[in-house]
This record gives C-alpha cells, sequence and structure tokens, in this order.
C-alpha cells in the first residue's frame, strides 16, 4: 500500500532548497509552481522543475508537481513541462468533475506524445462550489486522493480561518467524498512549524477523523507525523496475527478466517493490513 | 535582452542579449573547481545561437545551469513568459 502521510512543500522556483529534498523521508514531494512562485518567474520555475524531477534523487519519495489552477493561464504550460516526469499532478482550486476532465484531456496529449504511462491527480478542494461537487470529483479515474485548503473557504464565508467552526464539517465532508469513492483523503498542512506538540496533536486528529495524511511545509515536520500516524503497538500485534491467520487460511484453501474461535470479516481483514502498512510493517 | 534565474545561493543566474556571433562570458563563484564544466555545458546549449551570453554561476549544480540557459534561450527565441 502507497502511503501518503506527508506531502512536503518546495518552492520550485529555489533549487538550492530542491536538491536536497530526497532527503527528508517524507512520502511524497510536492515542487510548486503555485503560490510560492511569484507571477515573474512562473516560466523560469516550470522549467527548472522539469530538470529537477529528471535530476534530483528523491529517493523513496512520490514525485509530485502542484501546477497553477485551472482558472490562470498558466496550468497547461505547466503541464507541458513537467507531465513526462512526473508521479502524481496536485492541481489548486478544482471545483468540479469537468475541471478535472479538462486536465486530463491535455495530460493524455502530453502522455501519448511522450509515451508514458497515466499520471494520477490529486485535486485540492478550497471553494465552496468545489466542496459541493467533491464527491462528483472523487469519481474521476485519475483521482487517487483528494485534499483541501481552507483560505478561500473561509474568505468566501466571510470568518477567520483560525476560528472558522465549519472547517471540521469541511474536513467530514472531504474524507466521506474521497473514502466513499475508494480514494485517499488529505488533509491541509500545520502552518506553525515551532510547534512540535501542537502538529502532533493536529496529525493525530487527522488520522482520527480518517485522513490518510496532511501537508508539511518543513522537514522537521515529516518525522512528527509519521509517528502520529503510526498506530498503537497493541493494534499492530493484533494486525500481525488476523494476517497471518488470513494467510493461514489462504494457504489452507479454507473460505473462512478465523483467529482465537472468532470468524475475521474482510473489513476487519483490511483495517488490519492498512494498520500494518502504517506500522510499515511487511 | 532576456534572463532567467536568480543570484541566490545554489542558482544560476543567465543574461543573453542581441549580436552578430556567439560570444560566452561565465563568472562563476567556483571558477576554479566549476569554471571550465559551467562553460561546456554553456557552449554545448547554447550553439548556433548568436548572442552575447553571459552566465553567473552561484555554485549551481549542472542541472540548474541547464535549466535556467534552457528558459533564457526561450525567451530569446520569443516564447512567451
Amino acid at each position: 500500500m502507497k502511503l501518503r502521510r506527508t506531502r512536503l512543500y518546495v518552492p520550485g522556483n529555489n533549487p538550492h532548497l530542491v536538491e536536497n529534498v530526497g532527503l527528508y523521508g517524507a512520502d511524497c514531494l510536492i515542487l510548486d509552481l503555485e503560490d510560492s512562485v511569484p507571477i515573474t518567474q512562473k516560466f523560469d520555475a516550470r522549467i527548472l522543475v522539469k530538470y529537477a524531477l529528471q535530476n534530483v534523487d528523491f529517493g523513496n519519495s512520490e514525485k509530485w508537481v502542484r501546477i497553477n489552477s485551472p482558472d490562470t493561464p498558466f496550468w497547461v504550460a505547466d503541464l507541458n513541462e513537467v507531465v513526462p516526469y512526473v508521479d502524481v499532478v496536485n492541481v489548486p482550486k478544482v471545483e468540479s468533475y469537468e475541471d478535472v476532465e479538462k486536465i486530463s484531456k491535455i495530460m493524455e496529449d502530453i502522455e501519448e506524445k511522450h509515451g508514458v504511462e497515466k499520471i494520477k491527480i490529486v485535486p485540492i478542494i478550497e471553494t465552496l462550489k468545489g466542496l459541493t461537487n467533491a464527491r462528483e470529483i472523487a469519481k474521476h479515474p485519475r483521482v487517487v486522493a483528494m485534499a483541501w485548503g481552507g483560505e478561500d473557504l473561509t474568505a468566501e464565508l466571510g470568518i477567520p480561518k483560525k476560528k472558522a467552526l465549519i472547517l471540521d464539517h469541511v474536513r467530514a465532508e472531504i474524507v466521506i467524498a474521497a473514502k466513499s469513492q475508494g480514494k485517499m483523503a488529505l488533509d491541509t498542512v500545520y502552518s506553525n512549524i515551532r510547534d512540535e506538540k501542537g502538529l502532533f496533536e493536529y496529525a493525530r486528529r487527522a488520522r482520527y477523523m480518517g485522513f490518510d495524511g496532511v501537508g508539511v511545509l518543513h522537514p522537521n515536520q515529516v518525522e512528527i507525523v509519521h509517528r502520529a500516524f503510526k498506530p498503537e503497538d497493541k493494534d499492530i500485534e493484533d494486525a500481525k496475527k488476523i494476517v497471518e491467520a488470513a494467510e493461514k487460511a489462504m494457504k489452507e484453501g479454507k473460505g473462512v478466517i478465523a483467529l482465537n474461535g472468532r470468524m475475521i470479516d474482510k473489513p476487519v481483514l483490511e483495517r488490519a493490513r492498512k494498520i500494518l502498512a502504517f506500522a510499515e510493517v511487511d | 535582452m532576456v534572463e532567467a534565474g536568480t543570484l541566490e545561493k545554489g542558482d544560476a543566474r543567465v543574461v543573453i542579449t542581441d549580436a552578430d556571433k556567439r560570444e560566452i562570458v561565465v563568472k562563476s563563484k567556483l571558477e576554479r573547481l566549476y569554471g571550465d564544466a559551467v562553460r561546456k555545458t554553456v557552449e554545448e546549449m547554447t550553439q548556433g545561437i548568436n548572442a552575447n551570453i553571459l552566465v553567473e554561476d552561484m555554485g549551481a549544480l549542472d542541472w540548474v545551469i541547464r535549466a535556467r540557459l534552457e528558459a533564457a534561450i526561450r525567451k530569446f527565441r520569443g516564447e512567451e513568459e
């Protein structure tokens, strides 16, 4: 199972920050062409990111690029440079299934031209319209996970982000939309990079809310989030026994999995496998 | 005149201006160690371009210099930013 507990944002216009990204151990690395790149540097940045994708050692991290949103004049040029070399395209301000389809069509042409396989998409839901359509957006076959951002949403509602009680509802809606389609749900960033305790609690809360990961802004946040997503020892031990029992039943050709006289059904086995994946146990 | 890149640590700035023949100037922070390698990359990537090409290297890796050169060359050839 591919883990996406952490996705580390790195400004796409800064070669000094980009060259060491593989050392940080994040599950996913996002070379950013959107908010961290000023308009005057968009052209240079997308070419720099194209070269980085081909030359930088990303270690075991999945290679993501956050392109500019579909309501800007930049997103097609972004795709043209990065699609042949990236694992996941992260798309901000997605508002509808049609938005994803529009991007997917352009990607298809580039993939065909370069003879590469289908690249995945992770949309970011940032507006009320996007939230309303989240369940449809999650259905798109290219979408492997769904992320969200609160700045535009709270601005639309006219409430300060830090006091916005509605964001827990937004979080729940993102989890339901993504998970109902078998996709991952990814929580937004914890922006206070000095508050380690706060980050741990934030990531724990995200995990129990049903998220599969959170965004991170600094390499120091990676280990803390991975720790927060690590299951309890007792849960790991129980999960190991369940998976072992399932493997034994399969070897013996039994249709029913039993452990200590208790029948194990499919959802329990799936949860056990997920616990082992998050515990990084093979 | 077009330019690409920055003078930040680990980056390079490339400036290309119209001229009748190619002239390359490389100013490298690490001239003694990497000056020749940078010059070789610039020569390879700017073949056939009649222009003054200035590369200011702030300790950039080869792929960074290539990226900044490509950006500057594409702008020089009229690609819009």
